[in-house]
């Protein structure tokens, strides 16, 4: 079998090509940027965090194993979001999040409707999330964690896992009907 | 709600990229290429922590190494135990001819009193018995130093190197001259007496000379060689009487079983001379027999699954095979008889675990549970020869089969192969409840022993 792209580059990687690092920076940094800014809203924490993920790379090359086209990016972000996760809990954003308790249950609402929205503004609306729902949505929707493994994660109790969610999708979801409403008045 | 819109929002912004923070890759270049570059003012910072960063991988490595070398140790050392059984035995056994030897002199003292030319060794035999009621201290601390000694005076050349190695000098003058003493205690009880005398009071009338040969041989042997040999024997006894294999000794001749062989009732039954049984029988018929029975230490390979319990506890079932062997010598030592029984077990345990310490893929823990186990298969090989040659060898099944219970504790090491699978081992020790039924196995001769076990676990999430 012929041994594709990733892997190549993979094998030079593992040498630590200076060249090679360069080349992975450049192809996959503005994804694990945009993994990364789901997590953190403050662009210096991104950096900082970006920076360690990379460093973490280069010294764990040697234990990434080769499974199929998109392993090596499906590998990079996993240890993006683990720093992540690192990052938060560090600065204890997460548990100042968690007591954030008393929002109104939104109502349960007709899908929202997000196709005709640019994902830069989805972005948006994401991160606007309080950092708790957040991350806990970040990890439910983007890395399809169950319940019971985020609480493994961030040291929560399962249910106050699935509570959040299901609070974190009511806001978003709220957040994108206001963002159509908004848009069809301007127009 | 439905949650497919998630999907959606997953799969759409799935490709999605943000802006990189600015000058990210000039510090990641100069974190991790720094010895390379000739940038200056962020350089030298850098080059310290890609220091301590090599250091750190330096460190993993040698945790690896560390751990490796660990894990060797302890499976030599068990090794070690198990393997040196056989010869120790053999001269534990040799003694106790010696000792019988004794014995049967003793015991006949009248009659050979009449014949006796050799006043002067039998006059030394009453003064070291004489010694050895002074000296009889626990039979256990004799049984060892006779031991040792034997296998000081017979494996001269197999200890040499071991020496170099063990070298203990400065206890082995004491621990000799303790030996000297007690190599002529006669350990073995009263009724064993008993029986010795039984046995061989047919033959004493041949047997004179030889006692008394064999004895002042021995007593010179003593005297003069076993005084400059190392202990070091003694730890490795102490170690298997504490720990290993268990061992029975019957004087005569026994089966695998356990059960003394009747003698007699062979000689009256067989009158032909091709039964190997009876040709040793008429082989050792001026011989001191014994019958010994070694348990080897039980080895078990398990499949696991794991079930993980929070961050430290676990819970584990899984498939246990277990192969316990036991060897039967009985007559002396040309011509004997000889069994294997091998028993194999499947069992299924249940083990609460604790995880200790995890360190990158090792994890270190400790464990507790029960087992219970079905032997499958067991069998016996019973070989017989005669003047060292194999006369005859036969093989039969075990076919009473109970279930055996048991309780175990064991610390582990696990090494993480890929992600949740990996392989352990667990030195440990079992109580296995008695099943009189049973085969005479380990389990029942020592309910409570050392095993070793090793093993693939799965983790189930």
């Amino acid at each position: 079998m012929e041994e594709s792209k990733e892997q190549i580059l993979v094998t030079h990687l593992l040498k630590k090509e200076e060249a090679a690092w360069k080349e992975l920076f450049g192809a996959y940094s503005r994804n694990l940027s945009y993994v990364c800014s789901r997590y953190l809203s403050e662009k210096e924490d991104v950096h900082d965090v970006l920076q360690n993920s990379f460093i973490k790379m280069f010294r764990s090359i040697e234990s990434f194993e080769y499974r199929g086209s998109g392993s090596l990016k499906a590998w990079m972000t996993r240890i993006t979001v683990n720093e992540s996760l690192k990052h938060i809990k560090q600065k204890g954003d997460f548990t100042s999040a968690v007591e954030v308790d008393d929002l109104p249950d939104i109502p349960n609402e007709e899908e929202p409707d997000f196709e005709e929205i640019p994902r830069d503004d989805i972005m948006m609306m994401i991160r606007a999330l309080p950092d708790g729902y957040r991350t806990v949505f970040n990890l439910y929707v983007f890395e399809k964690k169950s319940h019971k493994e985020i609480a493994v994660l961030l040291g929560i109790a399962e249910n106050s896992s699935a509570s959040q969610f299901h609070r974190a999708k009511g806001l978003l979801a709220q957040k994108i009907k206001e963002f159509k409403m908004s848009k069809k008045s301007t127009i | 709600m439905n949650n497919e819109w998630l999907n959606n929002l997953r799969s759409r912004m799935d490709d999605h990229e943000e802006d990189v923070p600015e000058g990210l890759w000039d510090d990641i270049k100069d974190e991790l290429f720094s010895g390379e570059e000739n940038s200056i003012i962020p350089g030298f910072i850098p080059e310290v922590q890609d220091g301590e960063a090599k250091k750190d991988i330096g460190r993993k490595i040698l945790f690896y190494r560390v751990g490796g070398i660990a894990a060797a140790i302890a499976i030599l050392f068990l090794l070690t135990k198990i393997w040196p059984q056989n010869d120790p035995e053999r001269r534990m056994s040799q003694k106790s001819e010696g000792v019988r030897n004794e014995e049967k002199k003793n015991s006949l003292k009248p009659i050979e009193a009449e014949h006796d030319s050799n006043n002067e060794v039998k006059t030394e035999t009453e003064a070291f018995l004489a010694d050895n009621i002074l000296n009889t201290g626990s039979p256990e601390k004799i049984t060892a130093q006779r031991y040792a000694e034997r296998r000081v005076e017979n494996q001269v050349d197999n200890n040499q190197k071991i020496k170099d190695i063990f070298k203990l000098p400065s206890a082995s003058e004491s621990f000799q001259q303790e030996s000297r003493v007690a190599y002529n205690v006669p350990s073995i009880d009263d009724t064993v007496k008993e029986t010795t005398k039984e046995q061989t009071s047919d033959e004493v009338l041949f047997k004179e000379e030889k006692p008394k040969e064999i004895y002042a041989d021995n007593t010179k042997r003593n005297t003069s060689k076993s005084r400059n040999k190392k202990s070091w024997m003694l730890s490795m006894l102490t170690g298997n009487i504490a720990s290993n294999s268990a061992e029975q000794q019957f004087p005569g001749y026994a089966s695998i079983t356990g059960k003394a062989m009747n003698v007699e009732q062979v000689f009256i039954a067989s009158d032909y001379h091709d039964d190997p049984l009876m040709a040793i029988l008429l082989a050792n018929q001026s011989q001191p027999v014994e019958a010994r029975i070694r348990h080897k230490v039980p080895v078990t390979f398990g499949l696991s699954l794991y079930y993980n319990l929070g961050k430290r506890w676990g819970l584990g079932t899984g498939l246990n095979y277990t192969k316990l062997a036991s060897e039967l010598h009985s007559g002396s030592d040309n011509n004997y008889i000889k069994g294997d029984q091998t028993v194999h077990y499947i069992g299924i345990p249940v083990q609460v675990n604790y995880n200790v310490i995890q360190k990158g893929r090792f994890t270190g823990y400790i464990t507790g549970g029960a087992l219970v186990e079905k032997p499958i298969s067991g069998s016996v090989t019973t070989t017989y020869v005669v003047n060292d040659e194999m006369k005859e060898s036969s093989k039969e099944r075990l076919d009473h089969k109970p279930f055996q219970f048991s309780v175990n504790a064991a610390a582990g090491l696990q090494l993480k192969i890929v992600d949740k699978i990996g392989v352990y081992a667990e030195p440990g020790i079992g109580y296995h409840f008695k099943e009189e039924t049973a085969p005479n196995t380990v389990y029942k001769e020592k309910p409570l022993h050392f095993n070793m076990k090793f093993g693939i676990r799965v983790l189930l999430d």
